[in-house]
Protein backbone atom coordinates (compact mmCIF):
# COMPACT_ATOMS: atom_id res chain seq x y z
CA UNK A 1 0.00 0.00 0.00
CA UNK A 2 1.66 3.22 -0.77
CA UNK A 3 1.20 6.71 0.65
CA UNK A 4 0.95 9.61 -0.78
CA UNK A 5 3.50 12.05 0.35
CA UNK A 6 3.18 15.12 -2.09
CA UNK A 7 -0.05 16.08 -4.14
CA UNK A 8 -1.40 18.79 -6.28
CA UNK A 9 -4.46 19.74 -7.17
CA UNK A 10 -5.63 21.27 -10.16
CA UNK A 11 -2.46 23.63 -9.67
CA UNK A 12 -1.91 26.57 -11.90
CA UNK A 13 0.66 29.48 -12.17
CA UNK A 14 0.39 32.61 -13.93
CA UNK A 15 3.33 35.00 -14.06
CA UNK A 16 2.58 39.20 -14.46
CA UNK A 17 -1.08 38.55 -13.93
CA UNK A 18 -3.70 41.10 -15.57
CA UNK A 19 -0.53 42.11 -17.74
CA UNK A 20 0.65 41.84 -21.19
CA UNK A 21 3.11 39.83 -20.45
CA UNK A 22 1.07 37.06 -18.91
CA UNK A 23 2.44 34.03 -19.14
CA UNK A 24 0.68 30.77 -17.87
CA UNK A 25 3.82 28.66 -16.38
CA UNK A 26 2.16 25.77 -15.39
CA UNK A 27 -1.47 24.80 -16.13
CA UNK A 28 -3.97 22.51 -14.15
CA UNK A 29 -1.28 19.90 -13.15
CA UNK A 30 -2.62 16.97 -10.64
CA UNK A 31 -0.47 14.68 -9.73
CA UNK A 32 0.06 12.27 -6.40
CA UNK A 33 3.88 11.62 -5.30
CA UNK A 34 3.86 8.50 -3.36
CA UNK A 35 6.28 7.70 -0.65
CA UNK A 36 9.50 6.49 -1.35
CA UNK A 37 9.42 6.90 -5.29
CA UNK A 38 12.26 8.23 -6.93
CA UNK A 39 10.68 10.61 -9.76
CA UNK A 40 12.08 11.93 -12.70
CA UNK A 41 10.95 15.22 -13.46
CA UNK A 42 11.88 16.09 -17.31
CA UNK A 43 10.70 18.44 -19.99
CA UNK A 44 12.05 21.45 -22.55
CA UNK A 45 13.38 24.40 -21.33
CA UNK A 46 10.68 26.43 -20.25
CA UNK A 47 8.44 23.75 -19.73
CA UNK A 48 7.89 24.97 -16.25
CA UNK A 49 9.71 21.92 -14.45
CA UNK A 50 11.36 24.67 -12.23
CA UNK A 51 8.22 26.86 -11.30
CA UNK A 52 6.72 23.41 -10.34
CA UNK A 53 8.80 22.21 -8.05
CA UNK A 54 9.28 25.90 -6.63
CA UNK A 55 5.27 24.98 -5.64
CA UNK A 56 6.35 21.86 -3.72
CA UNK A 57 7.84 24.00 -0.81
CA UNK A 58 5.99 27.60 -0.92
CA UNK A 59 8.59 29.07 -2.58
CA UNK A 60 5.88 30.04 -4.83
CA UNK A 61 1.86 30.18 -4.46
CA UNK A 62 0.29 29.27 -7.19
CA UNK A 63 -2.79 31.20 -8.55
CA UNK A 64 -5.28 28.39 -8.33
CA UNK A 65 -5.63 25.14 -7.16
CA UNK A 66 -3.50 23.32 -4.05
CA UNK A 67 -0.51 21.75 -3.19
CA UNK A 68 -0.92 19.07 0.06
CA UNK A 69 2.04 17.65 1.82
CA UNK A 70 1.14 14.89 3.89
CA UNK A 71 -2.60 15.09 2.84
CA UNK A 72 -2.43 19.09 4.68
CA UNK A 73 -3.01 22.18 2.14
CA UNK A 74 0.79 23.49 2.78
CA UNK A 75 -0.55 27.53 2.72
CA UNK A 76 -3.24 26.28 5.33
CA UNK A 77 -0.81 27.99 7.56
CA UNK A 78 1.00 30.73 6.41
CA UNK A 79 3.16 30.63 9.35
CA UNK A 80 4.13 27.14 9.25
CA UNK A 81 5.91 27.71 5.75
CA UNK A 82 9.22 27.56 6.85
CA UNK A 83 8.48 23.69 8.55
CA UNK A 84 7.08 23.02 4.80
CA UNK A 85 10.37 24.08 3.51
CA UNK A 86 12.41 21.56 5.80
CA UNK A 87 10.18 18.67 5.04
CA UNK A 88 10.41 19.10 1.07
CA UNK A 89 14.28 20.01 0.47
CA UNK A 90 14.85 21.78 -2.59
CA UNK A 91 18.44 21.81 -4.31
CA UNK A 92 18.60 24.56 -7.23
CA UNK A 93 20.13 24.42 -10.18
CA UNK A 94 24.25 25.39 -9.90
CA UNK A 95 23.91 24.89 -6.10
CA UNK A 96 27.71 25.90 -5.31
CA UNK A 97 26.84 29.30 -5.72
CA UNK A 98 24.79 29.37 -2.77
CA UNK A 99 27.91 28.15 -0.37
CA UNK A 100 28.94 31.06 1.93
CA UNK A 101 30.18 29.92 5.16
CA UNK A 102 33.99 29.80 6.19
CA UNK A 103 33.92 25.95 6.43
CA UNK A 104 31.92 22.91 5.01
CA UNK A 105 31.20 21.85 8.37
CA UNK A 106 29.34 25.13 9.13
CA UNK A 107 27.79 25.60 5.56
CA UNK A 108 26.06 21.79 5.42
CA UNK A 109 25.38 23.03 9.71
CA UNK A 110 23.57 25.96 8.23
CA UNK A 111 19.73 24.10 6.88
CA UNK A 112 19.74 22.42 10.32
CA UNK A 113 20.56 25.15 12.52
CA UNK A 114 17.80 27.47 11.11
CA UNK A 115 16.16 24.12 12.38
CA UNK A 116 16.89 24.97 15.57
CA UNK A 117 18.18 21.85 16.07
CA UNK A 118 20.24 20.84 19.23
CA UNK A 119 24.50 20.87 18.65
CA UNK A 120 24.82 17.22 18.64
CA UNK A 121 21.99 16.19 16.73
CA UNK A 122 23.28 19.17 13.80
CA UNK A 123 27.11 17.37 14.24
CA UNK A 124 25.58 13.96 13.67
CA UNK A 125 23.52 14.89 10.50
CA UNK A 126 26.67 16.61 9.51
CA UNK A 127 29.05 13.86 9.48
CA UNK A 128 26.45 11.23 8.04
CA UNK A 129 25.08 13.59 5.08
CA UNK A 130 29.08 14.34 3.94
CA UNK A 131 29.66 10.16 3.80
CA UNK A 132 26.50 10.23 1.59
CA UNK A 133 27.89 12.40 -1.05
CA UNK A 134 31.06 10.80 -0.91
CA UNK A 135 33.60 12.71 0.56
CA UNK A 136 35.43 12.20 3.70
CA UNK A 137 35.34 14.16 7.53
CA UNK A 138 38.91 15.98 6.45
CA UNK A 139 37.13 18.08 4.24
CA UNK A 140 34.55 19.50 6.78
CA UNK A 141 37.34 21.72 8.16
CA UNK A 142 37.76 22.95 4.51
CA UNK A 143 36.84 26.66 2.84
CA UNK A 144 33.77 25.01 0.50
CA UNK A 145 35.44 28.00 -1.86
CA UNK A 146 38.86 25.84 -2.50
CA UNK A 147 37.04 22.75 -3.68
CA UNK A 148 36.18 21.78 -7.16
CA UNK A 149 33.32 22.25 -8.66
CA UNK A 150 32.04 19.08 -8.25
CA UNK A 151 32.76 18.80 -5.06
CA UNK A 152 31.30 22.07 -4.08
CA UNK A 153 28.03 20.74 -5.75
CA UNK A 154 28.33 17.63 -3.78
CA UNK A 155 28.76 20.19 -0.41
CA UNK A 156 25.78 21.98 -1.56
CA UNK A 157 23.58 18.84 -2.25
CA UNK A 158 24.71 18.04 1.43
CA UNK A 159 23.11 20.72 2.85
CA UNK A 160 20.10 20.39 1.66
CA UNK A 161 19.93 16.35 2.96
CA UNK A 162 21.43 17.60 6.04
CA UNK A 163 17.49 18.91 6.82
CA UNK A 164 16.68 15.31 6.74
CA UNK A 165 13.92 16.56 4.36
CA UNK A 166 10.91 13.49 3.60
CA UNK A 167 11.02 14.67 -0.09
CA UNK A 168 14.39 15.61 -1.57
CA UNK A 169 14.07 17.93 -4.65
CA UNK A 170 17.00 18.47 -7.03
CA UNK A 171 17.24 20.84 -9.62
CA UNK A 172 19.41 19.23 -12.42
CA UNK A 173 21.71 18.21 -10.06
CA UNK A 174 23.90 17.36 -13.35
CA UNK A 175 24.18 20.18 -15.28
CA UNK A 176 27.50 21.14 -15.83
CA UNK A 177 29.46 18.34 -14.74
CA UNK A 178 31.75 15.88 -16.33
CA UNK A 179 30.60 12.58 -17.51
CA UNK A 180 32.43 11.16 -14.28
CA UNK A 181 30.77 13.74 -11.86
CA UNK A 182 27.59 13.17 -13.30
CA UNK A 183 27.70 9.16 -12.49
CA UNK A 184 28.97 9.98 -9.14
CA UNK A 185 26.04 12.46 -8.38
CA UNK A 186 23.64 10.09 -9.62
CA UNK A 187 24.86 7.43 -8.16
CA UNK A 188 24.52 9.57 -4.69
CA UNK A 189 21.32 9.87 -5.36
CA UNK A 190 20.06 6.54 -5.51
CA UNK A 191 22.08 5.64 -2.64
CA UNK A 192 20.44 7.96 -0.59
CA UNK A 193 17.11 7.28 -1.60
CA UNK A 194 17.77 3.91 -0.56
CA UNK A 195 19.74 4.75 3.17
CA UNK A 196 16.86 7.36 3.93
CA UNK A 197 14.10 5.94 2.17
CA UNK A 198 12.75 9.40 1.27
CA UNK A 199 10.75 10.38 -1.65
CA UNK A 200 13.26 11.81 -4.41
CA UNK A 201 12.24 14.43 -7.30
CA UNK A 202 15.25 14.87 -9.87
CA UNK A 203 15.03 17.70 -12.49
CA UNK A 204 16.36 16.85 -15.49
CA UNK A 205 16.32 17.18 -19.57
CA UNK A 206 18.39 14.02 -20.02
CA UNK A 207 16.13 11.57 -20.28
CA UNK A 208 19.26 8.76 -20.35
CA UNK A 209 20.20 10.19 -16.47
CA UNK A 210 16.73 9.52 -15.67
CA UNK A 211 15.61 6.71 -17.03
CA UNK A 212 18.95 5.16 -15.27
CA UNK A 213 17.78 6.12 -11.53
CA UNK A 214 14.17 6.53 -11.53
CA UNK A 215 11.29 4.35 -10.59
CA UNK A 216 8.60 6.74 -12.43
CA UNK A 217 8.67 9.53 -14.45
CA UNK A 218 7.18 13.40 -14.74
CA UNK A 219 7.13 14.62 -18.55
CA UNK A 220 6.00 18.39 -18.58
CA UNK A 221 4.98 19.60 -21.99
CA UNK A 222 4.37 23.68 -22.99
CA UNK A 223 3.14 24.23 -18.77
CA UNK A 224 0.75 21.18 -18.71
CA UNK A 225 1.38 17.80 -17.34
CA UNK A 226 2.20 15.57 -20.09
CA UNK A 227 2.65 11.88 -18.44
CA UNK A 228 3.35 10.49 -15.35
CA UNK A 229 3.52 7.07 -15.13
CA UNK A 230 6.42 4.48 -14.66
CA UNK A 231 10.03 4.88 -17.14
CA UNK A 232 8.58 1.38 -18.77
CA UNK A 233 4.87 3.24 -19.01
CA UNK A 234 6.53 6.70 -19.83
CA UNK A 235 8.81 4.54 -22.33
CA UNK A 236 5.88 3.53 -24.72
CA UNK A 237 5.20 7.23 -25.85
CA UNK A 238 8.82 7.20 -26.61
CA UNK A 239 7.95 9.47 -30.09
CA UNK A 240 6.00 11.98 -28.23
CA UNK A 241 8.59 12.30 -26.27
CA UNK A 242 10.92 12.94 -28.71
CA UNK A 243 8.37 15.29 -30.67
CA UNK A 244 8.27 17.02 -27.66
CA UNK A 245 11.87 17.90 -28.23
CA UNK A 246 13.20 15.72 -25.68
CA UNK A 247 16.68 14.31 -26.17
CA UNK A 248 15.31 10.27 -25.74
CA UNK A 249 17.92 8.13 -25.11
CA UNK A 250 19.99 6.90 -28.34
CA UNK A 251 19.01 2.97 -27.58
CA UNK A 252 15.22 4.12 -28.12
CA UNK A 253 16.14 6.23 -30.73
CA UNK A 254 17.77 3.48 -32.82
CA UNK A 255 14.46 1.37 -32.13
CA UNK A 256 12.39 3.93 -33.29
CA UNK A 257 14.29 4.72 -36.18
CA UNK A 258 13.76 0.73 -37.16
CA UNK A 259 10.18 0.69 -35.93
CA UNK A 260 10.06 4.02 -38.91
CA UNK A 261 11.50 1.22 -41.32
CA UNK A 262 8.86 -1.42 -40.54
CA UNK A 263 10.08 -3.19 -38.32
CA UNK A 264 7.62 -4.64 -34.96
CA UNK A 265 9.76 -3.98 -32.66
CA UNK A 266 8.53 -2.28 -28.83
CA UNK A 267 9.61 1.55 -28.49
CA UNK A 268 10.27 1.68 -24.43
CA UNK A 269 13.16 0.52 -24.60
CA UNK A 270 16.26 2.17 -22.93
CA UNK A 271 18.61 -0.43 -21.06
CA UNK A 272 21.15 -2.21 -22.89
CA UNK A 273 19.98 -5.85 -21.95
CA UNK A 274 16.28 -5.33 -23.21
CA UNK A 275 17.99 -3.81 -26.64
CA UNK A 276 19.71 -6.94 -26.87
CA UNK A 277 17.35 -9.30 -26.40
CA UNK A 278 14.53 -7.04 -28.98
CA UNK A 279 17.51 -7.40 -31.09
CA UNK A 280 18.23 -10.88 -31.13
CA UNK A 281 14.64 -11.82 -31.36
CA UNK A 282 14.13 -9.65 -34.48
CA UNK A 283 17.16 -11.48 -35.55
CA UNK A 284 15.87 -14.72 -35.08
CA UNK A 285 12.64 -13.59 -36.76
CA UNK A 286 14.24 -11.87 -39.78
CA UNK A 287 16.49 -14.45 -40.63
CA UNK A 288 13.85 -16.09 -43.48
CA UNK A 289 14.64 -12.99 -45.51
CA UNK B 1 9.83 43.07 -4.41
CA UNK B 2 13.06 44.19 -5.56
CA UNK B 3 13.23 43.47 -9.12
CA UNK B 4 10.23 46.48 -9.39
CA UNK B 5 13.16 48.91 -8.72
CA UNK B 6 13.85 50.61 -12.04
CA UNK B 7 17.10 52.79 -12.81
CA UNK B 8 17.49 52.27 -16.32
CA UNK B 9 13.67 53.45 -16.58
CA UNK B 10 13.36 53.68 -20.52
CA UNK B 11 10.43 54.59 -22.01
CA UNK B 12 10.71 53.17 -25.89
CA UNK B 13 8.90 56.19 -28.11
CA UNK B 14 9.82 57.72 -31.33
CA UNK B 15 9.67 61.47 -30.63
CA UNK B 16 11.90 64.30 -31.57
CA UNK B 17 13.35 64.30 -27.68
CA UNK B 18 14.37 60.75 -28.26
CA UNK B 19 15.66 61.63 -31.54
CA UNK B 20 17.57 64.92 -30.06
CA UNK B 21 21.80 64.72 -29.49
CA UNK B 22 22.19 62.83 -26.08
CA UNK B 23 24.82 65.29 -25.50
CA UNK B 24 22.64 68.13 -26.10
CA UNK B 25 19.79 66.29 -24.02
CA UNK B 26 22.32 66.56 -20.95
CA UNK B 27 23.42 70.26 -21.41
CA UNK B 28 19.62 71.33 -21.73
CA UNK B 29 18.97 69.27 -18.42
CA UNK B 30 21.49 71.30 -17.17
CA UNK B 31 20.34 74.39 -18.19
CA UNK B 32 16.89 73.38 -16.81
CA UNK B 33 18.10 72.59 -13.94
CA UNK B 34 19.95 76.13 -13.72
CA UNK B 35 16.85 78.00 -14.54
CA UNK B 36 15.24 76.09 -11.32
CA UNK B 37 17.43 77.49 -8.94
CA UNK B 38 17.31 81.10 -10.60
CA UNK B 39 13.64 80.89 -10.34
CA UNK B 40 12.83 83.69 -7.17
CA UNK B 41 8.67 83.87 -7.43
CA UNK B 42 6.23 81.92 -8.55
CA UNK B 43 5.49 83.57 -11.95
CA UNK B 44 9.38 82.64 -12.55
CA UNK B 45 8.41 78.84 -11.54
CA UNK B 46 5.54 78.68 -13.33
CA UNK B 47 7.53 79.36 -16.82
CA UNK B 48 9.95 76.73 -16.11
CA UNK B 49 6.68 74.37 -15.23
CA UNK B 50 5.41 75.22 -18.94
CA UNK B 51 8.80 74.92 -20.53
CA UNK B 52 8.84 71.46 -19.06
CA UNK B 53 5.46 70.85 -19.80
CA UNK B 54 5.96 71.51 -23.24
CA UNK B 55 9.17 69.39 -23.16
CA UNK B 56 7.06 66.39 -22.06
CA UNK B 57 4.70 66.77 -24.18
CA UNK B 58 7.17 66.72 -27.76
CA UNK B 59 8.66 63.58 -25.66
CA UNK B 60 5.22 61.85 -25.81
CA UNK B 61 6.03 60.04 -22.62
CA UNK B 62 2.56 59.69 -20.63
CA UNK B 63 2.45 61.83 -17.97
CA UNK B 64 1.85 59.55 -15.56
CA UNK B 65 5.05 57.66 -15.99
CA UNK B 66 6.17 61.04 -14.31
CA UNK B 67 4.02 60.63 -11.34
CA UNK B 68 5.11 57.39 -11.01
CA UNK B 69 9.00 58.80 -10.62
CA UNK B 70 7.42 60.90 -8.06
CA UNK B 71 5.77 58.81 -5.92
CA UNK B 72 9.16 57.62 -4.33
CA UNK B 73 10.52 61.13 -3.24
CA UNK B 74 7.00 62.09 -1.44
CA UNK B 75 8.25 61.91 1.99
CA UNK B 76 11.79 63.81 0.65
CA UNK B 77 9.26 66.63 -0.43
CA UNK B 78 7.04 66.52 2.54
CA UNK B 79 10.27 67.18 4.92
CA UNK B 80 11.74 69.96 3.09
CA UNK B 81 8.34 71.55 2.98
CA UNK B 82 7.56 70.96 6.51
CA UNK B 83 10.99 72.27 8.35
CA UNK B 84 10.72 75.30 5.91
CA UNK B 85 7.20 75.96 7.19
CA UNK B 86 8.21 75.89 10.49
CA UNK B 87 11.91 77.18 10.50
CA UNK B 88 11.37 80.66 7.86
CA UNK B 89 10.20 83.39 9.70
CA UNK B 90 8.57 86.68 8.33
CA UNK B 91 5.32 88.43 7.52
CA UNK B 92 2.01 87.35 9.64
CA UNK B 93 2.66 84.93 11.72
CA UNK B 94 0.15 81.96 13.93
CA UNK B 95 1.11 80.52 16.74
CA UNK B 96 -0.48 77.70 18.39
CA UNK B 97 0.85 75.05 21.18
CA UNK B 98 4.79 75.18 20.79
CA UNK B 99 4.93 75.68 17.00
CA UNK B 100 4.59 78.93 14.55
CA UNK B 101 4.46 79.35 11.46
CA UNK B 102 4.64 82.42 9.27
CA UNK B 103 3.36 83.29 6.17
CA UNK B 104 6.70 83.78 4.65
CA UNK B 105 7.28 80.05 5.98
CA UNK B 106 3.94 78.84 4.29
CA UNK B 107 4.91 80.71 0.23
CA UNK B 108 8.61 78.70 0.79
CA UNK B 109 7.60 75.73 1.85
CA UNK B 110 5.31 75.58 -1.39
CA UNK B 111 7.94 76.65 -3.46
CA UNK B 112 10.14 74.60 -2.12
CA UNK B 113 7.81 71.42 -2.90
CA UNK B 114 7.53 72.76 -6.61
CA UNK B 115 10.95 73.20 -7.06
CA UNK B 116 11.58 69.76 -5.98
CA UNK B 117 9.54 68.56 -8.31
CA UNK B 118 10.15 70.44 -10.99
CA UNK B 119 13.58 68.87 -10.72
CA UNK B 120 12.69 65.24 -10.72
CA UNK B 121 10.76 65.68 -13.42
CA UNK B 122 13.16 67.49 -15.39
CA UNK B 123 15.78 65.10 -14.99
CA UNK B 124 13.53 62.32 -15.42
CA UNK B 125 12.64 63.69 -19.17
CA UNK B 126 16.46 62.84 -19.71
CA UNK B 127 16.64 59.39 -18.48
CA UNK B 128 12.45 58.20 -20.05
CA UNK B 129 14.72 59.49 -23.78
CA UNK B 130 17.75 58.40 -23.56
CA UNK B 131 19.16 54.91 -23.51
CA UNK B 132 21.71 54.27 -20.28
CA UNK B 133 24.15 53.59 -22.98
CA UNK B 134 23.68 56.34 -25.18
CA UNK B 135 23.65 58.47 -22.02
CA UNK B 136 27.11 57.08 -21.07
CA UNK B 137 28.87 57.28 -24.43
CA UNK B 138 26.93 61.53 -24.31
CA UNK B 139 29.17 61.88 -21.04
CA UNK B 140 31.81 60.53 -21.93
CA UNK B 141 32.24 63.32 -24.95
CA UNK B 142 30.97 65.81 -22.82
CA UNK B 143 33.75 65.08 -20.26
CA UNK B 144 36.29 64.62 -23.10
CA UNK B 145 38.06 67.85 -22.23
CA UNK B 146 39.22 66.59 -19.02
CA UNK B 147 41.54 64.43 -20.67
CA UNK B 148 44.28 67.58 -20.41
CA UNK B 149 44.01 66.91 -16.51
CA UNK B 150 45.26 63.05 -17.45
CA UNK B 151 41.51 61.82 -16.10
CA UNK B 152 40.61 59.18 -18.44
CA UNK B 153 37.49 59.89 -19.26
CA UNK B 154 36.72 56.59 -21.25
CA UNK B 155 37.06 54.30 -18.46
CA UNK B 156 34.89 55.96 -16.12
CA UNK B 157 32.02 55.88 -19.17
CA UNK B 158 32.78 52.41 -19.83
CA UNK B 159 32.83 51.50 -16.24
CA UNK B 160 29.04 53.46 -15.53
CA UNK B 161 28.01 51.72 -18.89
CA UNK B 162 29.37 48.14 -17.47
CA UNK B 163 27.45 49.24 -13.98
CA UNK B 164 23.98 49.59 -15.88
CA UNK B 165 24.58 46.46 -17.67
CA UNK B 166 25.29 44.17 -14.48
CA UNK B 167 22.29 45.47 -12.47
CA UNK B 168 19.55 43.21 -14.53
CA UNK B 169 21.75 40.74 -13.75
CA UNK B 170 22.59 41.28 -10.27
CA UNK B 171 19.25 41.44 -9.51
CA UNK B 172 18.36 37.79 -11.15
CA UNK B 173 21.63 36.78 -9.38
CA UNK B 174 20.35 37.96 -5.92
CA UNK B 175 16.71 36.18 -6.40
CA UNK B 176 18.04 33.09 -7.37
CA UNK B 177 20.49 32.97 -4.02
CA UNK B 178 17.75 34.14 -1.62
CA UNK B 179 15.60 30.98 -3.01
CA UNK B 180 17.91 28.83 -2.48
CA UNK B 181 18.96 30.38 1.17
CA UNK B 182 15.21 29.84 1.79
CA UNK B 183 14.55 26.31 0.93
CA UNK B 184 17.34 26.04 3.20
CA UNK B 185 14.92 27.55 6.07
CA UNK B 186 16.28 30.92 5.73
CA UNK B 187 14.23 34.03 7.33
CA UNK B 188 14.59 37.61 6.36
CA UNK B 189 11.10 38.77 7.56
CA UNK B 190 11.07 37.76 10.96
CA UNK B 191 13.06 38.92 14.04
CA UNK B 192 15.51 41.85 15.16
CA UNK B 193 16.85 44.31 12.99
CA UNK B 194 20.36 42.33 13.82
CA UNK B 195 18.90 39.17 13.29
CA UNK B 196 17.90 40.65 9.61
CA UNK B 197 20.88 41.73 8.84
CA UNK B 198 22.63 38.66 10.08
CA UNK B 199 20.17 37.01 7.56
CA UNK B 200 21.27 38.72 4.86
CA UNK B 201 24.94 37.21 5.00
CA UNK B 202 24.40 33.96 2.86
CA UNK B 203 22.90 36.55 0.45
CA UNK B 204 25.65 38.57 0.19
CA UNK B 205 28.50 36.21 0.37
CA UNK B 206 27.67 34.03 -3.03
CA UNK B 207 26.84 37.40 -4.51
CA UNK B 208 30.08 38.94 -3.73
CA UNK B 209 31.73 35.69 -4.74
CA UNK B 210 30.04 35.51 -8.27
CA UNK B 211 30.11 39.34 -8.99
CA UNK B 212 34.01 39.24 -8.69
CA UNK B 213 33.86 35.83 -11.14
CA UNK B 214 31.65 38.09 -13.25
CA UNK B 215 34.19 40.91 -13.38
CA UNK B 216 37.49 38.59 -14.11
CA UNK B 217 35.45 36.87 -16.84
CA UNK B 218 34.35 39.80 -18.46
CA UNK B 219 37.58 40.96 -18.25
CA UNK B 220 38.62 38.34 -20.01
CA UNK B 221 36.35 38.17 -22.52
CA UNK B 222 36.81 41.94 -23.41
CA UNK B 223 40.76 41.17 -23.74
CA UNK B 224 40.08 38.67 -26.07
CA UNK B 225 38.12 41.15 -28.46
CA UNK B 226 41.09 43.65 -28.28
CA UNK B 227 39.96 45.88 -25.70
CA UNK B 228 42.65 47.87 -24.76
CA UNK B 229 41.05 51.42 -23.59
CA UNK B 230 39.62 54.15 -25.26
CA UNK B 231 42.69 55.37 -27.26
CA UNK B 232 41.71 55.17 -31.42
CA UNK B 233 38.20 53.99 -30.62
CA UNK B 234 35.39 54.75 -33.00
CA UNK B 235 31.93 54.35 -32.89
CA UNK B 236 29.62 52.63 -35.13
CA UNK B 237 26.55 54.78 -34.23
CA UNK B 238 28.04 58.91 -34.66
CA UNK B 239 26.40 61.71 -32.27
CA UNK B 240 25.11 64.08 -34.60
CA UNK B 241 24.17 67.80 -33.39
CA UNK B 242 21.29 68.73 -35.54
CA UNK B 243 18.61 71.29 -36.20
CA UNK B 244 16.60 69.92 -34.16
CA UNK B 245 19.18 70.48 -31.26
CA UNK B 246 20.00 74.20 -32.12
CA UNK B 247 16.03 74.50 -32.02
CA UNK B 248 15.84 72.99 -29.15
CA UNK B 249 19.01 75.52 -27.45
CA UNK B 250 17.33 78.54 -28.72
CA UNK B 251 14.00 77.58 -26.67
CA UNK B 252 15.62 76.84 -23.56
CA UNK B 253 17.90 79.99 -23.80
CA UNK B 254 14.98 82.20 -24.54
CA UNK B 255 12.92 81.39 -21.44
CA UNK B 256 16.01 81.19 -19.44
CA UNK B 257 15.89 85.06 -20.53
CA UNK B 258 12.10 85.18 -19.53
CA UNK B 259 13.14 83.46 -16.05
CA UNK B 260 15.92 85.97 -15.34
CA UNK B 261 13.77 88.84 -16.90
CA UNK B 262 10.35 87.76 -14.55
CA UNK B 263 12.49 87.64 -11.25
CA UNK B 264 13.82 91.26 -11.94
CA UNK B 265 10.65 92.74 -12.73
CA UNK B 266 7.94 90.98 -9.91
CA UNK B 267 10.51 90.89 -7.16
CA UNK B 268 12.28 87.98 -5.15
CA UNK B 269 9.85 85.98 -2.98
CA UNK B 270 13.13 84.22 -1.52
Amino acid sequence: MSVTVLETKNLTHVYSKGTTSQVDAIRDVSVKIEQGELVGIIGHTGSGKSTLIQHFNGLLKCTSGTVLLEGKDIWQNKKNIRDVRFKVGICFQYPEYQLFEETVYKDIAYGPKNMKLSDEEIDRRVRQVISFVGLDESYLEKSPFDLSGGEKRRVAIAGVMAMEPSVLILDEPCAGLDPKGRETVLSLITSYREKTGSTVLVVSHSMEDISKIATKVLVMNNSELAYYDTVDGVFTHSSELYDMGLNVPQLTMLFLKLREKGYDVPVNVYTLDKAKAELEKLLKGGSDE
Amino acid sequence: MISDITIGQYYKENSVVHRLDPRNKIILTVIIIAMIFCCKNFLALALVAAVIIVSILFSKVPMKMFFKSLKSIIPIILFTAILNLFYVSGGKEWSFWILKISEKGIYTAVFMAFRIILLIVASSILTYTTVPTMLTDAIEKLLSPLKVFKISVHSLAMMMTLALRFIPTLIEEIERITNAQKARGADFENGSLIDRVKSLIPVLVPLFVSSFKRAYDLAFAMSCRCYTGGDGRTRMKQMKFGIKDIGALAFYAVSFTAVILLNKYFGALI
